[in-house]
């Protein structure tokens, strides 16, 4: 029987699984339907809200702030997460660079520059200091990205960047065209040698090609050196609109490391109720065919994201709750407080901070800072505290406090 | 008469729809639209065809009949949009606005076909149906691919197997209480063997098993859009099973499919909500779901021998959709030296019925193509799987013998039958 219960199989669920699972403990990660890895970039952003490096603000985030989920965990912990996140990525032969020193400034699909801490090697030849001119290859069937479009933003910027789009081979074409077709086509070699000869066509004087992030999903860095022999030139992927194909090799290889110690994913469960008594949550259900599965739970992860990834509901009248559990939740108190009165406020809007406060072993708290349940640790979007969005720490706060809350879970952390 | 309930459920479906984010993330995943352009994919084809989709107004598109019904689609959505249920009753409608083939009829009725062709006659409907020129001409005159998987049908039924026993076999004197079996089409007519496995599980832990009249579950009829059929069914298998379930006696399949339908496809696809239909659901169990809360209360025996082997195991489609987690591998497990190593194959593709029609046929094998390769490279010459259609394409598709789990439990109970 599995008590272990991770909730939420986005980012941090899947890094508190991993420690869990590693620890020998057969975690159960129950969610509701494919995570947050599905609809973001891959990437890894840990801070870029200003213009220190990602150590620096981790540290000073420690006093100026000590309710910020980095604050609570602390930076050593941060960097624990990275380097066990790294070391995962560079087994499943798909490693991540950079770190927290600097952040990568990577062109978007809108060729606007987004700041990241750590990236798929794949993306590594996009870091705009790199220099030269940047050739932005893309495909009409492809939707949502647009080469001449993002070559526009990227020369506006001071960034001499050209667009064109390439041709589809005939044999390869389709009615309907997502970014996993185009991953499944970049798999087969046939097609990346015609996509290859076609960029070499088109390189002139560009030493580096941005194509968009489809290229592959069975051997991504087989691809991208493949593409980088036929076309002569440095070739990156650009995150596109989901579904996220670099999101999607990390799910693959976050599943296989995690059963491979023991653990099981069960996809399409949404925990929608949670029951305990004398600070212990003993029972969560599950929504299933007829009737709710029941689970007996040891201990529990909540990492089920907040209000964008569903972990964190609020309605018109007014009321803000946490999902599955249904924990207490930082809110402001009236609806008419969640919004700025100006749409792109540059503080944000306040229900964004919403979600579960916690201690420093990130078990939920109520309203007077009393522990709510002893067995369970809050991880991810689902904390209170941050706007992680306009901080541009999501993916680092969700890595960090998984990470982190498997750890103190599995008893690892004193 | 109404072919779609103006019910609640209908009425769920329709705010279900505002829902999607469009993230194309059910379109990633979907099995069918991978590898054809005739099935633009769960997003398209649900929640947007969805919205004009109105009464008295001709369907939008016919390609919502290339659903194969596997719900990927559901399992993967992240914000709950009911796609697979949608796509069912946009495909009643159409079949209510353009009949239903005779082809269609005919393998929807498995109970019928099975009813003809189980029996001491059998070899010979076998080596029929095994003759390569008539099924060439079964192909032109009624649209069932030729190199389809048909089951043999079996020389005797499970259920004359179960009245011809003698005494039932439960160990250790009186019996820990009374379970319905539910064996559907598949154990009576073509593997009585899986049923006597149930049978022989079962009652080595003490059960007394219960065998009431029942018919086909009706999912043949649902996936094929003959709902006002797939409703007689249930109502059928109602009558018959809800006298057990209003007493609490479990009913128990090995089926996947056939305890999804009485739990969930045909209340929910057709609107049948009385208390009669919501018992039969509520006591409805997957044989190894039930297994399994029997382990959770420190019930089940685990007096196991130990098999030393490594076999592949595919989760189907109709199984996950009971949104249980993989029960086979929780109870499999506690059987030493067995190691089961899950596929994680989207779907084998023949989808009950779906790829037995000749125009779906290339669909149904290339989109078990990713399946049949892992079995193959695993090297092991068996497979597991806990529903039969499945089981019979995974044994076409990569010619190794494809069992159901229960058969390993009964062969580490020592009760094989």
């Amino acid at each position: 029987m599995r008590t272990m219960i991770v909730i939420g199989a986005g980012l941090s669920g899947l890094m508190g699984a991993l420690a869990l699972a590693e620890a020998g403990l057969r975690p159960l990660v129950l969610a509701k339907g494919q995570g947050a890895t599905h609809w973001t970039a891959g990437t890894i952003d840990v801070w870029g809200a200003d213009e220190r490096s990602p150590r620096e603000a981790l540290q000073a985030l420690g006093e100026s702030r000590p309710r910020h989920p980095y604050a609570l965990i602390g930076a050593h912990a941060v960097e624990n997460a990275i380097a066990r996140f790294r070391a995962l990525t560079e087994v499943a032969r798909y490693p991540y660079v950079g770190g927290l020193d600097r952040n990568v400034l990577l062109p978007t699909a809108a060729g606007a520059l987004r700041p990241v801490a750590l990236l798929p090697v794949t993306m590594a030849a996009g870091d705009v200091r790199l220099g030269g001119e940047v050739l932005i290859a893309g495909f009409h069937e492809l939707r949502d990205f647009y080469p001449p479009f993002i070559a526009a933003n990227l020369a506006a910027q001071g960034i001499a960047a050209r667009g064109i789009y390439l041709t589809t081979p005939p044999a390869f074409r389709r009615h309907e065209y997502t970014t996993v077709t185009f991953a499944h086509m970049f798999d087969d070699p046939t097609f990346r040698s015609d996509i290859g000869r076609q960029l070499r066509a088109h390189r002139g004087d560009a030493t580096r090609i941005g194509l968009p992030a489809i290229l592959g999903l069975r051997d991504p860095l087989g691809a991208v050196a493949h593409l980088q022999h036929e076309s002569g030139a440095q070739v990156f992927e650009i995150p596109t609109l989901p579904p996220s194909v670099p999101g999607i090799r990390l799910f693959a290889l976050f599943q296989h490391a995690i059963e491979q110690h023991g653990g099981r994913l069960q996809i399409g469960s949404e925990v929608n109720h949670g029951d305990g008594q004398n600070r212990l949550l003993t029972t969560i259900w599950s929504e299933a065919a007829a009737r709710q599965q029941e689970h007996r739970v040891e201990r529990a992860l909540l990492a089920t994201g907040g209000v964008a990834g569903g972990g964190i509901r609020t309605d018109h009248t007014g009321i803000v709750r946490e999902t599955a559990l249904d924990l207490p939740v930082r809110a402001p108190a009236n609806r008419a407080d969640w919004f700025a009165p100006r749409f792109l406020d540059p503080h944000g809007h306040a229900v964004y901070t919403a979600g579960v406060a916690t201690d420093a072993r990130l078990r939920p708290l109520g309203a007077d800072d009393e522990v709510v349940y002893d067995n369970v640790a809050v991880a991810g979007a689902t904390l209170a505290g941050t706007d992680t969005v306009r901080e541009r720490s999501r993916s680092g706060v969700s890595l960090a406090t998984g990470w982190a809350a498997g750890r103190i879970l599995a008893g690892l952390v004193s | 008469m109404t072919i779609i309930p103006a019910d609640h459920i209908e009425h769920s479906l329709e705010q279900s729809l505002d829902h999607c984010i469009k993230c194309n993330i059910c379109t990633a995943a979907c099995p069918v639209s991978a590898v054809t352009d005739r099935f633009p994919g769960p997003k398209y084809v649900g929640p947007q065809a969805q919205r004009f989709r109105h009464e008295r107004q001709p369907s939008p598109d016919e390609s919502v009949d290339y659903c194969s019904g596997c719900r990927v689609c559901n399992e993967v959505c992240p914000t709950g949009v009911r796609i697979a249920e949608l796509n069912a009753r946009a495909r009643a409608r159409l079949v209510a606005e353009r009949g239903i083939p005779l082809r269609n009829r005919l393998i929807s009725r498995s109970g019928l076909v099975g009813r003809l062709g189980a029996g001491p006659h059998a070899p010979l409907a076998n080596a029929l149906l095994g003759f390569k020129p008539l099924r060439a001409v079964i192909e032109r005159t009624l649209g069932i691919a030729r190199e389809a998987p048909l089951p043999g049908f079996s020389r005797y039924t499970f259920r004359s197997w179960f009245g011809r026993r003698r005494a039932p076999q439960t160990s250790n004197g009186a019996p820990k209480g009374q379970v319905v079996y539910f064996h559907g089409c598949a154990a009576n007519y073509y593997e009585p063997w899986i049923g006597r496995a149930v049978v022989a599980v079962l009652e080595h832990n003490g059960f007394e098993v219960l065998l009431p009249d029942q018919r086909c579950c009706g999912l043949p009829l649902l996936s094929n859009g003959d709902f006002a059929a797939a409703r007689r069914a249930h109502e059928d298998n109602v009558g018959f099973l809800a006298p057990y379930a209003l007493r609490n006696i479990p009913i128990v399949g090995a089926s996947t499919s056939c305890t999804l339908t009485l739990k969930e496809e045909a209340p929910e696809l057709l609107g049948m909500q009385s208390d009669a239909v919501r018992a039969v659901a509520q006591q409805t169990f997957d044989i190894f779901e039930f297994l399994r809360m029997l382990h959770e209360r420190g019930e089940l025996r685990t007096d196991f021998r130990s098999i030393e082997r490594t076999l592949p195991y595919h989760a189907p489609c109709q199984l996950r959709a009971h949104r249980i987690g993989r029960p086979a591998l929780d109870v499999l497990e506690l059987v030493p030296g067995l190691r089961l190593v899950e596929t994680h194959a989207s779907c084998c593709g023949i989808a009950g019925t779906y790829g037995l029609k000749v125009e779906k046929y290339r669909i149904s094998m290339d989109v078990g193509a990713p399946l049949f390769e892992t079995v193959r490279r695993s090297g092991a010459d068996m497979a597991l799987c806990d529903s039969e259609t499945c089981r019979w394409q995974i044994s076409h598709g990569a010619g190794v013998i494809a069992r159901h789990p229960i058969e390993i439990l009964a062969e580490a109970y020592g009760v094989v039958t």
